[in-house]
């Protein structure tokens, strides 16, 4: 998946715009919308909030997280905290980039928002890749990944789930070699020490690095 | 396709319409199956785009879901011919209509990717199938069938013919397969006990709504039956 | 030395930045020698009830034997993936550049799974049909954002509304209208 196409599945997030118009609902599949009344707020997908807004039919209302004393808050409990804290938005990052790049108007102290939101995010993606060390040299296979959003699960792919895949691979082979030699009767005592991953318990490890 | 349908909106009134098109298709087809919603039909499709995008294998069709949803979108574009083009409605339901073809048409495509890498592996695993289980849609079967017929003569008219001693065991040895062990993320939608999430057998429980990385073997019946789905 | 050409082959494929290389037919021809020349020689030895002490010879012919299949299939199987791109990039027809860089049973190849794919892109659906090869990204808007690289003056949009493109203002107009003006480079897309 793309960033692109991670775009499009966070635009489906429903927010509150005010339009400058009025019209019926709209019985979209995707569910219903409005009835828009001029200058009362309404919840639509943020799709559709960005193009209202570019059309200048409406003023997009952030959402109550967009503030900065909340995120303030946020940013200093996730630099205290050793694991990943509870965001308030699943897409939070295109939440954020997708409003104030469409309505930076509509968004009280836009610039420290867009600093504080990046504080954040440098934040969490520095914990990941600590975490990744630690979890791939723990030789763990499974990890919880609690309160990780998309975008921040997609940082980490390719590159997390393919060297897994071949440090399991690597382990097959070293496994199958041991019975090979230990067939011929050549194997001794290193093989279980040598063998990485036949006797380490990985979601225990893998587990306290990430959650509580 | 009932024709007389009209979405709600359109001829304005009260009730949201747009899936009862779609409940009397279901009910010609299957008495015994649910009433589903157009939107629950969407949030089908979407959860299956996702897995399929997301799982080193490939997963069981939605031939019924797709259907259902084509029918529906073909609908709303007839409805929405006798809106004026730059009707502020019109454009919004072209642009969910655009975004619902994207989905349809990834989806699928990403399922014939996984069809033209893994051709044999795919037809030979539903050959063992039962006819409800079968992973390939009857068109995508045809499909399958005709690719590999294609390759194979590809390769025999330019190649394998003038290879002298060709082993029976050769040709199986060209079959790609999936790698199943490969590691996939994870969110549980329902709580489940018990996961074996490692190679020595140790044991987690998912709580709803908890997210994981696991090699999607361990997991691949939970995402058949829906208790979790790929990220 | 054994298995060298089979791996020009695949390295030349490999290297190549067109978008498919001419077909190597004499490259094809001297992999298919060398599998013939090994594997005769390998018949002749076990024949000759070579003495154990060959076994070794025979094992090292039959695995550069195996090897040159490899080689050579692998290097049919990469055109064969090239050549199923074609098709989603440029349609049912190829364009006669690359078309010259196809051999025979490669352009019926293209043609087979051409048919397929058509035929499965109409049947999706119970036979109501979708076209895969469009939407290939996901839909940003029906609406873009442009900037007007030079001064073009009144421009009609469908529903009569008149906009004036002067150099460097900006607009948000629908996409399918403005299309050509930016392939014109008259209007620049922005994000």
């Amino acid at each position: 998946m793309d960033p692109t196409t991670i775009e499009f599945i966070g635009e489906k997030c429903m927010i509150s715009i005010i339009p400058n118009f009025s019209s019926e609902p709209l019985h979209l599949i995707y569910g219903s919308v409005g009835p828009f009344r001029a200058g009362f707020p309404v919840f639509v997908p943020l799709w559709l909030a960005t193009h209202l807004r570019k059309q200048q039919k409406c003023r997009i209302v952030p959402p109550e997280w967009m503030d900065m004393d909340i995120l303030e808050e946020i940013k200093e409990e996730e630099k205290r905290s050793k694991f990943f804290t509870k965001m308030p938005s699943e897409h939070y990052m295109v939440v954020a980039q997708l409003v104030m790049s469409t309505a930076p108007d509509d968004v009280p102290r836009c610039e420290e928002l867009r600093t504080v939101i990046k504080d954040i995010f440098d934040t969490r993606e520095a914990k990941l890749r600590t975490s990744i060390d630690a979890f791939i040299k723990g030789e763990g296979t499974y990890a919880k990944l609690d309160n990780l959003t998309l975008l921040e699960i997609h940082s980490v792919r390719p590159i997390l789930p393919w060297s897994l895949d071949h440090i399991s691979r690597y382990q097959r082979v070293a496994t199958a070699s041991q019975r090979d030699t230990s067939m011929l009767g050549l194997n001794t005592t290193v093989g279980s020490s040598t063998v990485p991953g036949s006797s380490a318990t990985p979601a225990s490890l893998s587990n306290s690095l990430y959650t509580q | 396709m009932s024709d007389t349908e009209t979405p709600a909106e359109l001829n304005l009134s009260t009730e949201p319409d747009l899936a009862h098109a779609v409940e009397e298709e279901e009910e010609e087809d299957d008495d015994d199956m649910e009433q589903i919603t157009a939107q629950k039909v969407l949030e089908i499709l979407e959860t299956a785009w996702i897995n399929e995008t997301n799982a080193p294998e490939l997963l069981q069709h939605q031939s019924d879901m797709l259907e259902l949803m084509i029918s529906q979108v073909s609908h709303m574009e007839e409805q929405m011919r006798d809106l004026d083009k730059n009707d502020f409605r019109a454009v919004v339901h072209s642009m969910e209509l655009e975004r619902i073809r994207y989905i349809m048409a990834s989806y699928l495509r990403c399922r014939l990717q996984k069809i033209e890498t893994f051709t044999q592996y795919i037809i030979n695993q539903d050959a063992a199938r039962e006819p409800d289980d079968k992973r390939l849609s009857p068109e995508e079967a045809k499909f399958a069938q005709e690719l590999s017929q294609n390759v194979d003569e590809y390769f025999h008219k330019v190649a394998t013919q003038y290879m002298p001693n060709q082993q029976r065991g050769e040709a199986e040895q060209r079959i790609i397969t999936p790698n199943l062990m490969s590691h996939v993320f994870l969110k549980a939608n329902v709580a489940v006990p018990a996961v074996i999430v490692g190679v020595d057998d140790e044991e987690v429980d998912l709580a709803p709504g908890s997210q994981h990385i696991i090699p999607y073997q361990l997991v691949a019946d939970l995402i058949q039956t829906n208790k979790a789905q790929l990220i | 030395m054994f298995g060298d050409k089979a791996f020009d082959l695949l390295k030349d494929l490999e290297r190549s930045s067109q978008t498919i290389p001419a077909f190597d037919d004499d490259g094809l021809r001297q992999v298919l020698e060398e599998i013939k020349a090994i594997f005769e020689e390998n018949v002749a030895q076990a024949q000759s009830q070579g003495q154990a002490s060959s076994y070794t010879l025979l094992h090292f012919r039959h695995a550069a034997l195996q090897r040159n299949k490899r080689c050579l299939l692998a290097y049919l199987y990469e055109r064969c993936r090239r050549i199923k791109a074609l098709r989603w990039e440029f349609g049912p027809i190829i364009p006669d550049d690359i078309k010259q860089a196809l051999c025979e049973p490669e352009i019926q190849f293209f043609n087979n799974y051409s048919k397929s794919l058509a035929a499965y892109m109409r049947a999706v659906g119970d036979s109501q049909g979708i076209d895969l090869t469009s939407n290939l990204r996901p839909p940003k808007s029906l609406y873009i954002e442009v900037r007007c690289i030079e001064d073009y003056g009144k421009f009609e949009l469908d529903d009569g509304e008149v906009i004036h493109l002067k150099k460097n203002s900006q607009h948000y107009l629908p996409r399918a209208q403005v299309e050509s003006l930016v392939r014109q480079g008259i209007l620049q897309h922005i994000s």
